[in-house]
């Protein structure tokens, strides 16, 4: 390959991991922007997201690469695979906050991060208790359908990954802008006091903004073992601080900039595996992270949430 | 109104030292824990800890008490940034890794440079050995001491706590735990990378074992059980005389509430980094000595879940408790590696004696870590303060105690609020202008408050009046204009320097640090006025008992210009006294600073009417003694009584100034208190 096959070759992987990462992002930004709040247990509802997604496809009978599909009962079954993961890691979120978040809402000081990190890490220990350490092989209904961009090559499962993260993606910016309980999000986002006081429901708001955020990232879950083949009790951890450097990145707070925010960080992880050395891909993004939090807090896009004092 | 109440409180009314905590540490349990009982069972369980090696004479179970004496000691550290300071750093074995590392580096054969005359002094100073090599030329061996190790891996952590702090602890709280959460994986990353200076993954060995006059302490678990006690009673011993100096109230103060904590004087940066910096340097000397005692390193000894168990210990024992920190990981290590084992077999017995299937497959040893998140959960939901909780429990006053007589008190012995009476004005302010956006909260605002005067500023709600005072102590950032201080510029000053200057300020929405006591409030008034460093308050030297003295003493002068309102409560939290009171102690803790300017926001809002007056008169007192005031009020009657001057705000523009009556006759400022078209009546504005 040519170095222009392999930096286009990286660009096609790039996006591929940034629509994940953008899914998991928005899950960070939707709740930072109404609870100031960094949600340790996305990472992990992630993680169990690729696992119900391995579950359903092996309930529809799919086990490993040697099932394919094609036509409508491809479209089918991955259907009804995002359905229930979406579903699934929607409720999921749901219940995190309503059990274990609530009850801390007026508590100031670290408190209501420190139970999401015991709740990411009761999931994350669950999922090892279950299914054990070794990483899973994803099953994977989609052809082997391959398309040469000169000397690089664009998977089947890329594309469909692009046009999944893209519609969930505009779903959930159309929903925001146009909706009335997108309103009361955007409201509450920027002052929680005064929405309430003109009637939005902040509990309601809450409760959405965590299954929405907590949905994409079973979303992202699934595409991960679908663009891997592989899964396993470890990933959230990784993807998760790449995806919330994302968030950063974008400007917390900020949906669009959650979304360029991931696709930035896919490019830089793919160019970074690419030309410099894979083991050192934390470090670059760990760097970017610190760097933006010196020179510009507020992110690519802006808004950092209003200084509520 | 001023003169009748000044002869009614005396010097005489202020508690003798030992009362108020100076000499006697204050009571921690309602219970009948006094100091001395309190030294005493110390003093017993370290005689405990002392006798158990030559009582229990089994060397694997000296070995777990002395790894679970080093995680104790990174909890204590921990309990400085998190419990004390309130910064969440998930990162934390980060400085656990790096202390390990550089004894072991340091100790080891790891690294080998060539000999040459540059280290020979350093073979003198004993750090290093020629060694010669078979076949080749001689190389250096590193043999740094045990000893030296100690404070210079607790130095070297600490730098890097600085170095990772620094660009972080400015921003807001939230962001530190996910850059401490990267900072703990990044470093084993770097660690098992960098393979040259640490052997990668497969570990550091041959790291030396701690040896004392010739003897070498090999792999016997015995002396390092004595080195790691003697280590966590020093340790445990620091974080009581930090806990209990400035520096310990500053780092509760910006917990409890880092805008208040930084008006009052408290250099957030600064104290956050020190926090950071010294919980990192008991982890760098937990590391050594780790090292030492398992004579090898590897990347996985210090990744993420040691971070989480190292938080679960401190939340377990209760954030900022000192003896629970201790407590919770001892417990947590000590039922790892004894208890897990038999409590699972228990748990099989019991599954075979009803025939299920699932007990007996219960293995705890391998569910420790979801034990850990369901620990930092149900913690955090039902029992926040741990269980051995940081706070004292102060017993409740007596019912005679708080229907006691209110005396009122006076000022007549504040020494401190030495004025420079001269031309220049205390504060004044030109054309400051601040925008939100495209909102203009203050429209190039000028005021002018003469050295010893008294200046209302009134105005609607929303008419700007708050972000005044917000730009005049540095908390919002002005656009434009001058604010200056007896003539020097304070505008871009961040709030700390602001109250250096001289300006102290009380909230509208009252900001007080909610868990410390009245008396501690007060305290953190003083910081700026302050100089004990954290090493200062370790070693509390003969100067810095002096300096707690004086400072409780004039905390207590401070506290009886209101009486015995708030005397009998020194000791009490705030968040349990009265709405009137808590504005008392804001008033006290801004007064504590000996400000020069004192900027009042609201100071009698919720008061009632007698609560009004009485305030209003010390007001009044202060003044007198020659303080300058600049009050926000809306009670007219209390801005007539006590102002020289109004000054009008309406929208953010200044409407009228004036003596208070001229003022109150003002035809704009009637349209904008009572609307449009109540302009012709005044009477409405006298309440």
């Amino acid at each position: 390959m040519t170095t222009a096959d392999l930096l286009l070759q990286q660009v096609i992987n790039g996006l591929s991991l940034g629509a994940m990462y953008a899914l998991l992002a928005l899950g960070f930004t939707l709740v930072y922007g109404i609870l100031e709040l960094i949600n340790f247990s996305h990472f992990n509802v992630f993680m169990l997201g690729s696992f119900v997604g391995l579950w359903t496809l092996q309930a529809m009978g799919i086990s490993g690469q040697s099932v394919v599909l094609y036509g409508l009962p491809l479209v089918g079954v991955l259907l009804v695979a995002f359905a229930v993961v979406m579903l699934f890691s929607g409720v999921l979120g749901v219940v995190i906050e309503r059990i274990s978040l609530r009850p801390l809402r007026n508590v100031k000081g670290p408190a209501a991060m420190i139970t999401t990190i015991g709740v990411s890490y009761i999931l994350f220990n669950i999922i090892l208790l279950v299914v054990g350490a070794d990483s899973k092989n994803f099953p994977n209904p989609l052809p082997a359908v391959n398309f040469a961009i000169g000397g690089a090559v664009l998977r089947l499962r890329e594309l469909l990954i692009w046009a999944v993260s893209l519609l969930l993606m505009a779903t959930l910016y159309v929903f925001v802008q146009r909706s009335r309980l997108g309103k009361a999000m955007r409201a509450t986002a920027q002052d929680a006091e005064a929405a309430r006081m003109m009637g939005v429901e902040v509990d309601r708001v809450i409760v959405t903004a965590f299954f929405l955020g907590s949905a994409l990232a079973g979303a992202g879950g699934l595409i991960f073992g679908l663009y891997y083949n592989f899964t396993s009790f470890i990933i959230g951890f990784t993807a998760g601080l790449r995806a919330f450097t994302a968030a950063v990145l974008g400007g917390i707070g900020n949906i669009p900039g959650a979304m360029v925010g991931g696709v930035l960080i896919g490019l830089i992880e793919a160019m970074g595996g690419q030309f410099i050395a894979v083991e050192w891909t934390d470090v670059i993004i760990f760097s970017i992270l610190v760097l933006v939090l010196v020179f510009k807090p507020a992110g690519l896009f802006g808004t950092l949430v209003p200084n509520k004092s | 109104m001023a003169s009748d109440a000044t002869g009614e409180a005396t010097a005489a009314e202020v508690p003798p030292a030992d009362v108020i905590g100076i000499a006697a540490p204050r009571r921690r349990f309602a219970v009948a824990l006094t100091p001395a009982r309190r030294r005493i069972l110390l003093a017993l369980v370290l005689l405990a800890a002392a006798l158990f090696p030559i009582v229990h004479d089994n060397d694997a179970d000296i070995d777990a008490v002395a790894n679970a004496l080093s995680y104790a000691i990174l909890a204590l550290g921990l309990n400085i940034v998190v419990g004390f300071a309130g910064l969440l750093d998930l990162g934390y074995a980060a400085f656990f890794a790096i202390g390990a590392y550089t004894y072991g580096v340091l100790s080891s054969f790891q690294l080998e440079p060539l000999w040459s005359s540059f280290w020979e002094p350093f073979a003198w100073l004993g750090l290093v050995a020629r060694m010669a090599q078979s076949g080749g030329p001689d190389v250096v061996h590193f043999t740094l001491s045990f000893w030296l190790a100690l404070p210079l891996s607790a130095a070297v952590a600490a730098g890097f706590g600085v170095l990772f702090g620094a660009p972080t602890l400015r921003l807001k709280g939230d962001y530190l735990a996910i850059v401490t959460l990267g900072f703990g994986e990044i470093v084993p990353i770097i660690v098992r990378n960098w393979s040259s200076l640490t052997n990668g993954a497969m570990g550091l060995n041959g790291v030396a074992a701690p040896r004392i006059f010739g003897y070498s302490f090999g792999i016997n678990a015995e002396p390092f059980y004595y080195v790691g006690l003697a280590m966590i009673a020093f340790l445990i011993f620091v974080s009581f005389r930090l806990r209990d100096s400035r520096v310990g109230r500053a780092w509760m103060a910006i917990r409890e509430d880092e805008i208040a904590a930084g008006a009052m004087g408290v250099d957030l940066v600064r104290f956050k980094l020190l926090a950071f910096a010294i919980g990192a340097g008991f982890a760098g000397m937990t590391g050594t000595f780790f090292v030492a005692k398992l004579q090898t390193a590897t990347p996985e000894m210090f990744g993420f879940p040691v971070s989480v168990m190292i938080l679960v210990m401190v939340v377990l024992g209760g954030m900022g408790s000192v003896l629970g920190v201790v407590v919770g990981a001892i417990f947590l290590q000590l039922l790892q590696s004894w208890f897990l084992e038999d409590l699972s077999g228990w748990i099989h017995s019991f599954g075979r004696l009803v025939g299920s299937d699932a007990l007996q497959r219960v293995d705890l040893v391998q569910a420790i870590e979801l034990i850990f998140g369901i620990i930092l959960v149900v913690m955090m939901l039902f029992r926040r303060e741990g269980l051995i909780p940081a706070n004292r429990r102060t017993a409740a006053l007596t019912l005679q105690e708080q229907h006691a007589e209110v005396r009122r008190g006076a000022a007549i012995d504040l020494r401190g609020f030495g004025q420079e009476r001269t031309d220049v004005p205390a504060l004044e302010v030109r054309g400051v202008t601040v925008r939100f956006g495209g909102l203009t909260a203050l429209q190039a605002i000028d005021l002018s408050v003469p050295a010893g005067g008294v200046v209302a500023v009134i105005g609607p709600n929303g008419s700007g009046k708050s972000t005044l005072f917000n730009a005049i102590t540095g908390l919002v950032h002005a656009d434009s204009g001058s604010i200056r201080l007896y003539g020097e510029e304070i505008l871009g000053l961040p709030p700390h320097k602001v109250l250096v200057r001289g300006a102290a300020r009380t909230f509208q929405n009252i900001r007080l640090f909610p868990e410390l006591t009245v008396l501690e409030n007060v305290l953190v008034g003083q910081h700026a006025r302050l100089q004990t460093g954290a090493l200062g308050a370790v070693l509390t030297l003969p100067r810095t008992r002096a300096e707690e003295h004086a400072a409780r003493e004039w905390a207590m002068q401070i506290v009886s210009i209101f009486g015995n309102r708030l005397t009998p409560r020194l000791n009490q939290r705030v968040n349990a006294l009265s709405y009137a009171n808590r504005r008392r102690v804001e008033i006290a803790r801004a007064l504590a600073s000996r400000p020069k300017v004192l900027l009042l926001d609201e100071p009698t809002a919720g008061m009632n009417p007698a609560e009004t007056i009485e305030l209003a008169s010390q007001i009044k007192q202060l003044h007198t003694l020659g303080l300058t005031i600049v009050l926000i009020e809306h009670k007219l009657d209390v801005v007539t009584q006590l102002a020289e001057t109004v000054i009008v705000l309406d929208h953010g523009e200044k409407l009228a100034e004036g003596r208070p009556e001229e003022v109150r006759q003002n035809e704009q400022v009637l349209t904008a208190y009572l609307g449009r078209s109540a302009g012709a009546g005044s009477a409405g504005l006298v309440e």
